[in-house]
């Protein structure tokens, strides 16, 4: 698996992968749709699918030593590594946000999504979505990539809407706070969310693996 | 001589498009030409011998292995190439290579140099910067370097020209030579005269003859089927053809 995470890396990556890991930092945005950031991030993964079909990279996989399964793992791998970075970069973010920007009255008075531990919740949740949706439905044919792809893009923004409408409906207006530093609520939602990531990519990588050996190259 | 691929009564069916019954085997130093029309079913066969489609049924099986158990000990010793494949395009050589041999028990670096200077081949050049000639030389360069004692070649020749068709052919027979059994598909049957030992023949999906070429060719003659494979492939085609045609 080492050695097919790093061949994702080294060979079937595209840059674009690694560059819009920079959108982690529309957390620092106000009065902007921060969320998106968590489509780009995973747009960057969507352009390494793209490549990787322009260069035989499932073929060329499963014609090495390896189990055809694992090539699924390393997809997945390669996916969460990084979503990941570009988490914990949105993660750091939101700290910096939170920590000494919280009274800054652009955050403070933001119609918009806030950078807390809601909106990193809500991009694990959009990752979640990736990998179920668009990886998921990738490995049916391990070729066609349109329809997963579209698909996700629907989702996905139908979930920055709806987290952009939460807060806006009384008795949730805490999902909005700047600095919800100490706030057990907002961690718990934030520990959920990972909890729905990590079991989603898991349940999907095993469809997708399953998926996967049923399809003729 | 020992036996290095067997395949047995393989089938695969296709909504519109059977491959029935396939069964041939190879011994090692020898070169396989893998033969038929377009259409015919060597593509078919040549995925279903590295397991890239399932099949409907059948055995295969390498230096004695099960394909189905153990695949990627079968893999660690033998090398594709498809003629029109590449990957990576816009990869250096070196790059490519230096990925691909984490992969491989066997590979052996100094080999990888030796081929790749006999080939003239650059690592710094990436694929898209090759001629298709040089192209399925890399392929054979890197199997040739992890130890594959089995090629398996999918039209390898097709879209050469005749020089490097020749020089690939010369190749072809200097790794026989050195034990590498060779498994190819072409429909230029001229390729064949110049270094197969054995012919599979497949039309419309089943097996019209598996064996040595020599002797395939002269039955063929006796029944007055032609002369050599090209006469005799357009024997046996065209007069399907003709019958069509008649109707």
């Amino acid at each position: 698996m080492k050695n097919l995470l790093s061949k994702e890396i080294r060979l079937a990556a595209s840059p674009l992968a690694w560059l819009f890991l920079v959108f982690g930092l529309m957390a620092l945005i106000p009065r902007y749709p921060i969320l998106v950031c968590a489509f780009f991030i995973c747009f960057g993964v969507f352009q390494s699918f793209q490549s990787g079909r322009e260069n035989n990279d499932i073929l060329y996989t499963v014609l090495l030593p390896v189990r055809k399964t694992d090539a699924v793992k390393a997809k997945y791998a390669f996916t969460v590594l990084i979503q990941m970075l570009g988490f914990g970069i949105a993660a750091v973010a939101t700290g910096v946000r939170m920590v000494l920007l919280g009274e800054a009255t652009p955050y403070v008075t933001n119609p918009m999504m806030n950078a807390n531990q809601a909106f990193l919740a809500y991009m694990l949740l959009i990752f979640a979505l990736f990998n179920v949706v668009f990886l998921g439905g990738f490995f049916k044919t391990a070729y066609k990539f349109g329809k997963p792809f579209v698909l996700f893009l629907i989702v996905s923004f139908l979930g920055v809407g709806v987290g952009e409408v939460l807060h806006h409906i009384p008795g949730l207006t805490f999902l909005n706070a700047s600095a919800p530093l100490t706030d057990p609520v907002m961690w718990g939602i934030l520990v959920a969310a990972a909890a729905v990531y990590v079991v989603a990519t898991m349940v999907s990588c095993k469809v997708a693996m399953k998926r996967f050996a049923l399809v003729d190259m | 001589m020992s036996t290095v691929l067997s395949v047995k009564h393989l089938t695969k069916e296709y909504p519109k498009f059977t491959l029935e019954d396939i069964s041939f085997s190879m011994e090692e130093g020898r070169i396989m030409g893998l033969i038929g029309r377009n259409g015919a079913g060597k593509t078919t066969t040549i995925k279903s011998i590295l397991n890239l489609i399932h099949t409907t049924s059948g055995e295969i099986t390498y230096f004695g292995m099960d394909l189905a158990s153990q695949e990627q000990t079968i893999k660690q010793q033998i090398g594709y190439a498809g003629g029109a494949v590449d990957y990576y395009k816009k990869k250096k050589i070196g790059q490519i290579v230096q990925v691909t041999k984490t992969f491989y028990t066997q590979w052996d670096d100094e080999a990888y140099r030796k081929y790749m200077e006999l080939f003239e081949l650059d690592e710094d050049k990436t694929p898209s910067e090759l001629s298709e000639g040089m192209k399925v030389k890399l392929n054979l360069v890197m199997s040739l370097s992890h130890g594959a004692k089995l090629l398996i070649l999918d039209e390898p020749t097709s879209g050469l020209d005749p020089v490097s068709r020749d020089e690939l052919l010369d190749v072809f027979k200097a790794l026989a030579e050195r034990g590498v059994a060779i498994l190819f598909s072409t429909h230029i049957t001229s390729d064949l005269d110049k270094c197969a030992d054995d012919i599979t023949y497949i039309r419309k999906g089943k097996l019209q003859f598996s064996g040595s070429m020599q002797e395939y060719i002269e039955h063929s003659r006796a029944e007055g089927a032609g002369e050599n494979l090209e006469e005799i492939m357009l024997h046996y085609e065209k007069e399907n053809f003709h019958e069509k045609l008649a109707q």
